[in-house]
């Protein structure tokens, strides 16, 4: 799925294994998520939201995907 | 900004740690267990192959950090499929094969093949059960 996680990672100045601690999750999960090889469950995505306080809908983008 | 609830600092670190050491024990039983028995010490082999076990399941239930994250449980998810999808046409062609070959043939399938098949066919009713027994909860 599309989205702006590394927008909003360098955004805050984060490593993508201080934005995994954050959230719970491995480092190689906020890569796979960030390539567009893995879509998050529902609880990380809102956690990631949480984390940069902002909406998951501003973080992932289903529309722009073109398997959607 | 709102702030998720913090692990602590040395988290990612420690959950490899625990992985290493939840795999490596199972794994390194299981080889010293076999250059053991290889050795003629089939006893102190199998000891040690429980060790191996019995340190898995204690890492794994025991640590204080989550050793799987849901990316984890998704990469088991399509690995077990799969497995299950070459198991099930190995299964569809050798059984198929292997009847036909006692049929037409005077050769006879040896008993660890249909051992092995009959195995594969326990698999997939263990999976059916497995199904059914999630598809109550879901």
């Amino acid at each position: 799925m599309k989205n702006e996680l590394d927008v909003y990672r360098s955004r805050d100045g984060l490593s993508q294994g201080e934005l995994a601690e954050a959230v719970g999750v491995s480092r190689q999960t906020i890569n796979a998520i960030e390539r567009e090889r893995y879509d998050p469950s529902l609880e990380l995505a809102f956690k990631l939201a949480a984390q940069f306080d902002c909406t998951v809908e501003a973080l992932f983008d289903p529309a722009l995907d073109d398997s959607a | 900004m709102t702030t998720a609830e913090s692990p602590t600092s040395d988290w990612l670190s420690k959950r490899q740690t625990y992985r290493h050491l939840m795999f490596g024990s199972v794994f390194g039983g299981v080889a010293v267990g076999l250059v053991l028995r290889f050795l003629d010490y089939p006893v102190v082999g199998e000891a040690v192959y429980w060790v191996g076990a019995l340190a898995f399941f204690a890492v794994w239930k025991l640590s204080d950090v989550q050793l799987m994250d849901e990316r984890d449980w998704e990469l088991e998810r399509r690995a077990s499929l799969s497995a299950l999808q070459i198991v099930g046409a190995v299964l569809v062609v050798s059984a198929s094969a292997s009847r036909l070959l006692t049929y037409l043939t005077e050769y006879t399938v040896p008993a660890f093949v249909w051992g092995a098949l009959y195995g594969y066919i326990g698999l997939f009713i263990a999976f059916g059960l497995s199904y059914l027994w999630h598809r109550t909860r879901l």
